[in-house]
């Protein structure tokens, strides 16, 4: 037994495990997808989840709900990070605060929130029209012009903090000889954060993306036990249309295509960003 | 001494654990956990009665039931009696899963119709239903007295309801809220039998059309949705199921709701002193009323492995007087109904919807085509579409469902 053959078996039960846990689902699942119910060979499944609108709405809500949620998180994640790396008294308290939404459990917050944003009980009808900023109740979750915005705006909370602590570590890997140089040459806190955090913390900024990105393709917590995916499919999500499909009117064969399409999506999306985004940071840096 | 003792103990738990084994006189029986302590008292009833034949109660939850039953059709090893939900029973006979039953039921004529017919595939019948209940009117007693009309005479057409429901919309309180959100069953079960009463249909008898579009039924949507168009209907319509629903009308917020009896006794426990009076479902002029029929029949699948038994314990279970004792809403017999406990008053609306009960259509693809239909509804609620334009999508997207 030669050397390499002698690593080979040493790597074959993490082979085998991994073929188990991953390629044996993928191949299953492509399998489902191009059987009917009755196990006959059949393109049938694509054709029935591509033609109806909703799948359109679904994706269409999709890429809203993460482009939106990305560029919100990034945002304030990032401007929360330079705040926490200034010096001020009681810092690592508030470093801790801010972390608490994504520490709260997924299923928590968004109960939470739904009763938070219910038109008829909930404390934000309660307050606005309490002190008669809006002049009746508004259907935060059941409007068609608030629901996905107000599903952004939770799911932006939950994850900033994430984005935070992450460009947080970044910042502080910037060595502070850096700023005392760009004093000297008499640049203000804005020019400072332009010039030098911001490219400095760039490549931090990008592997958080793109995490942001696949969370937010497969996410599915926050919308399904706010909305559902309701009122009429306004806030339905690809995810939860696969779910359904699968688990609520049980058309495994149906599902398994859309995932397979679904996949397909987010394995090209996930590779144009891996491969174009960070040669652009190393040109950049 | 020691081994005698251990020799004894060893028979003595041999004795017991051998009634845990299926062994012939033994009936296995899957009933649901809100009905355990009356299931349990039957079967020992019938053990009394029948010493030879031991009854063995295993509990099932609502929760992932259809799954769990179709598995144990499925495999062969399941029990001898399941309950079942009506409209499950038409799936089981198609695939030949379960045991006709026509040698079993006593008296059929006394059993309410649709019932049976929906537990009836091709001239056989393969279930016995016991359980059956149709929704009907919950109201505000002091609302309704406080809005100046007469509890003895009750809303009667479609147009009494409107005008008794905007009567009782007045300082904060909701004269009538419909469903618009949660679970889409909530939803079907109150707009589907407005779209019957006024002579239209979801799909075609034939199962082959989808006719959610046609004048009569977009007509009763509208009717449905206008309760929220009208401001008689909650602003949190969208978000609310029927429980939410009994939530506010238990806090005084809802004057009317439809909803099935299994309200009355909550509500009673939250708000000991809410008056409460129910009216059966008010129907267009001119046309009778109708409901959904729920509930839950008893079946025996093809592989039990004690049919003789189960058929038998099936036949003590269907007296008129056991099946009466045993529902949890309304019995399936007509002459149960006569049971002390369904004269309470407050029944009395609900009992008289069970002859205007219809069962849901029979087609593999209902779970899809009722959210078509909730969703076809909600867009009307949240103002993206006019009932027509709703109920022509929902048409389109249930027609390329029966299609499929």
């Amino acid at each position: 037994m030669n050397r390499s053959s002698t690593g080979l078996m040493f790597i074959l039960p993490a082979i085998a495990v991994l073929l188990m846990l991953i390629a044996y689902p993928i191949v299953y699942t492509v399998y489902l997808s191009l059987i009917d119910a009755h196990g006959a060979l059949t393109g049938k499944n694509y054709a029935n989840v591509l033609k109806p609108y909703v799948t359109r709405q679904a994706f269409g809500n999709l890429l809203y709900y993460v482009g939106g949620s990305i560029v919100f998180q990034v945002l304030f994640g990032t401007l929360a990070a330079i705040l926490l790396n200034q010096k001020f008294w009681g810092r690592s308290a508030v470093r801790s605060i801010t972390l608490i939404p994504w520490v709260v459990p997924g299923i928590v917050a968004a109960t939470t929130w739904a009763w938070m944003f219910h038109t008829e009980f909930g404390i934000i009808n309660y307050m606005l029209t309490g002190a008669h900023i809006i002049p009746g109740p508004v259907g935060w979750l059941t409007n068609k012009d608030t629901v996905m915005p107000v599903l952004i705006a939770i799911n932006v909370w939950k994850l900033f903090p994430f984005v935070a602590i992450m460009v947080l570590a970044g910042l502080q890997a910037i060595p502070a000889d850096l700023y005392e140089a760009a004093k000297v040459d008499g640049a203000n806190f804005w020019e400072e954060v332009w010039y030098i955090t911001l490219p400095l913390v760039r490549p931090v900024l990008v592997a958080v993306t793109l995490l942001l990105l696949i969370w937010g393709l497969n996410a599915i917590t926050l919308i399904y036990a706010i909305t559902q995916g309701g009122p009429a499919n306004l806030s339905l999500i690809t995810p939860i249309q696969i779910y359904q499909l699968a688990f609520t009117s049980f058309q495994f064969n149906e599902a398994a295509a859309l995932s397979v399409l679904f996949f397909i999506v987010a394995a090209i999306v996930v590779a144009v960003y891996v491969k174009v985004i960070p040669s652009n940071t190393a040109v950049a840096r | 001494m020691k081994l005698k003792a251990l020799a004894g103990g060893l028979a003595v738990s041999t004795l017991i654990l051998l009634p845990s084994l299926a062994v012939a006189g033994d009936v296995v029986w899957w009933t649901p956990n809100w009905s355990q302590a009356r299931a349990q008292k039957l079967a020992d009833d019938f053990h009394k009665a029948n010493p030879d034949i031991n009854i063995k109660l295993q509990i099932t939850t609502s929760n992932g039931l259809p799954q769990q039953v179709m598995t144990a059709l499925q495999s062969g090893s399941g029990p001898d009696i399941i309950e079942v939900q009506h409209g499950w029973v038409q799936g089981y006979a198609q695939n030949d899963l379960v045991q006709p039953l026509d040698d079993t039921i006593q008296e059929k004529d006394d059993y309410n119709k649709a019932v049976i017919a929906e537990d009836t595939y091709d001239g056989k019948l393969y279930a016995i239903p016991y359980r059956i209940e149709c929704t009907a009117l919950l109201y505000n007693l002091d609302d309704y007295t406080k809005a100046g009309l007469d509890p003895a005479n009750p809303p009667q057409t479609w147009d009494d309801w409107v005008a008794a429901s905007k009567k009782m919309t007045a300082g904060g309180v909701y004269g009538m809220a419909i469903t618009g959100g949660g679970e889409f069953g909530n939803t079907i079960t109150r707009a589907l039998p407005l779209i019957w009463m006024n002579g239209g249909d979801i799909i075609s008898a034939d199962g082959k059309t989808a006719t959610i579009n046609k004048p009569e039924a977009v007509a009763a949507i509208k009717f449905y949705t206008d309760f929220y168009a009208q401001k008689l209907s909650p602003d949190s319509t969208l978000q609310n199921d029927g429980v939410a629903n009994r939530q506010l009308f238990i806090a005084g917020k809802v004057a009317s709701y439809l909803t099935g009896q299994y309200d009355i006794a909550p509500i009673a426990q939250a708000a000991p002193t809410l008056k409460v009076g129910a009216f059966m479902t008010p129907h267009p002029a001119g046309k009778t009323t109708a409901g959904i029929l729920n509930g839950w029949s008893y079946v025996i699948p093809k592989d039990a492995q004690n049919p003789t038994d189960a058929k038998k314990f099936l036949q003590f279970l269907n007296t008129s007087d056991n099946m009466g004792y045993f529902t949890d809403t309304f019995p399936a017999r007509v002459s149960s109904l006569k049971l002390p406990r369904f004269q309470d008053p407050l029944l009395k609306p609900f009992a008289g919807m069970l002859p205007f009960g219809r069962p849901t259509p029979n087609t593999p693809h209902w779970v899809q085509i009722s959210q078509a239909m909730f969703n076809g509804i909600q867009r009307i609620l949240s103002g993206q579409q006019d009932p027509q334009a709703a109920m022509d999508q929902a048409n389109d997207e249930i027609q390329a469902l029966l299609d499929s």
